[in-house]
């Protein structure tokens, strides 16, 4: 059953191999002066990471994406956090209508979700259609799993039910349980919801293309047009999506290792 | 009095019931106006004209390019699916069989990162490594091995090598803990019996790890099925999938009737839901086994 020393560290030295070699020539891509002819990059610059960074575009897609990420993070936050706590003390019963909403949020391909958003709301008079409005409502289906997960999990390793009864029998009401007791105890969690949902929405491509198009450009469009245009300028932009995403998932094992356990593996998003 | 109160418990308990329930409002109203009604929107734009219930989208959707399109989507997906449960399984041993518990954390805790990497720049990094000028491919061509013209990373052999990129690190994420839960001594006592490696594996660790496996297969497969930022980014309207069909239909690319695009998007989340719910199915049975 368990491997020996020779299979062992080769199959772990392909792993490391094919999991870091993309992300490094990326890094040594964005600071080379040319790299398409010879095996060795013709000479190191930081060029491209200065022109990519001045340029307007650049400073408005990334606040675009950091507010708009940030928005669904606190949204969702705000959203699933009392509801999941009301579901674990008083109806153990709608559990099973969280489990039905994450698994929709993970069945539906973003391009199905984003035409089953467009359909519906360009008949509706409500101005949702072309604004970053409907973009974080499809991101919170998106993400609704991430934030659910964590919370449960933190809600699970807690005993909800004697904190409660506990805080109420001390005066304490509904809201008071909540803010005071519960949320503090649950902490870790709500925060390792809100760090992913941040992470998901930051890199999203496909509900951002087609549902505002470029009226509302974020990071990863831009990204995305700079590939055909600019390889070198497009790889120092790749290695700040990727900085991004190692930062916030750290910060979520870090913040999972101090609690002693690894919370639930977060899927999808490509 | 008594009969009175006794009418009232009741009566009190449904209004207790109700209460508990109307507290979730926020949940139902974000879940019914953002999952459900568009989900049904389109379910009755593919299904009903104005004469009534049809398959006519249905039996129109399907030209030669939309087959095309579904037998692409459903090659790519069992490819990186299998090969991402066979890969990810064999580096969740490795990872497992590791006496250095920093080692093991490490390792587990870069398959957490990696997962959730896909779409834009992932596609692009691939571009930089193994583009017509890439990294490793000119390291290659200097030791004598020219990867191109035969092989094209904006190409679907490339796209699978871009997916098993999440599709590894996901695998080695739902296994680990189906592995750690073969027992030591299961292994030793086939051992003392006289079994061989081979042996082992065929009549007791497949078996036991068999739903878990299954599960995973299942998972893989949604997650390359639905997946189309990295399809797009890196091979455009090359490779021609069932999401980029359907991308494609939306931005008014292709002139079709939009009830074709419904009925795409139909087919699609029937197959995807039936990745999900055996999933969960077939996950269910994986835990009660540990258990």
């Amino acid at each position: 059953m368990r491997m020996n020393r020779f299979w062992r560290t080769t199959t772990i030295a392909l792993f490391l191999a094919f999991m870091i070699i993309p992300v490094v020539a990326t890094l040594a891509f964005s600071l080379s002066t040319r790299w398409d002819r010879s095996i060795f990059p013709e000479g190191m610059t930081t060029k491209w990471w200065q022109t990519v960074t001045e340029r307007s575009a650049f400073k408005l897609t990334l606040k675009n994406s950091l507010v708009v990420s940030t928005v669904t993070a606190l949204s969702l936050g705000v959203l699933v956090t009392p509801s999941v706590y009301w579901a674990h003390v008083r109806l153990p019963k709608s559990k099973s209508v969280f489990e039905l909403m994450s698994a929709f949020s993970f069945g539906i391909p973003g391009v199905v979700l984003a035409l089953s958003l467009l359909r519906f709301y360009s008949k509706v008079p409500i101005p949702l259609v072309n604004t970053p409005n409907i973009l974080v409502a499809a991101f919170m289906v998106l993400c609704f799993p991430f934030m659910y997960r964590p919370v449960a999990n933190a809600l699970d390793s807690i005993d909800v039910k004697v904190l409660t009864e506990a805080a109420q029998s001390l005066g304490c009401g509904w809201w008071n349980t909540l803010f005071r007791v519960i949320i503090p105890n649950i902490m870790p969690g709500v925060i390792s919801g809100c760090l992913l949902v941040f992470s998901t929405v930051f890199s999203e491509f496909t509900l951002t293309n087609l549902l505002v198009g470029s009226r509302f450009k974020t990071f990863p469009i831009y990204l995305v047009e700079f590939t055909r245009f600019d390889g070198r300028q497009a790889s120092a932009l790749a290695v700040i999506s990727f900085v991004v995403a190692w930062v916030t998932s750290l910060l979520i094992i870090w913040i999972a290792g101090r609690r002693g356990k690894l919370l639930g593996g977060p899927v999808g998003g490509h | 009095m008594t009969t009175n109160s006794l009418m009232l418990r009741p009566r009190q308990k449904l209004f207790k019931i109700i209460f508990a329930w109307l507290a979730l409002t926020p949940l139902f109203i974000f879940g019914i106006s953002f999952q459900l009604i568009p989900m049904f929107t389109l379910l009755k734009s593919s299904l009903i004209t104005k004469s009534g219930l049809t398959f006519e989208y249905f039996a129109k959707a399907f030209t030669p390019t939309i087959l095309n399109s579904f037998g692409n989507s459903l090659k790519l997906s069992t490819t990186t699916a299998f090969l991402g449960v066979v890969l990810g399984s064999l580096v969740a041993m490795a990872i497992i069989s590791s006496p250095k518990k920093v080692v093991r954390d490490a390792l587990t805790a870069l398959a957490d990162v990696t997962t959730n990497f896909g779409g834009a720049p992932l596609a692009f990094a691939f571009i930089i490594t193994l583009g017509s000028t890439g990294v490793i491919t000119l390291i290659l061509k200097a030791i004598g091995v020219n990867l191109y013209p035969e092989f094209r990373i904006y190409s679907i052999t490339g796209l699978t090598i871009a997916y098993l990129y999440f599709q590894i690190p996901l695998m080695v994420l739902l296994i680990v803990p189906s592995l750690l839960g073969l027992k030591k001594e299961w292994w030793e006592a086939a051992i003392n019996l006289g079994a061989n490696t081979f042996k082992f594996w065929w009549h007791i660790g497949l078996p036991i790890l068999g739903p878990s496996l299954m599960s995973s297969f299942l998972l893989l497969f949604a997650n390359a099925f639905g997946a189309y930022a990295t399809a797009w980014t890196l091979t455009g309207p090359d490779v021609n999938l069932v999401t980029v069909q359907i991308a494609a239909l939306i931005r008014g690319e292709v002139q079709l009737q939009p009830e074709l695009a419904d009925a795409l998007a139909v087919v699609s989340l029937l197959i995807m839901s039936f990745c999900v719910f055996g999933y969960i199915w077939l996950s269910s049975k994986a835990n009660r086994g540990r258990a």
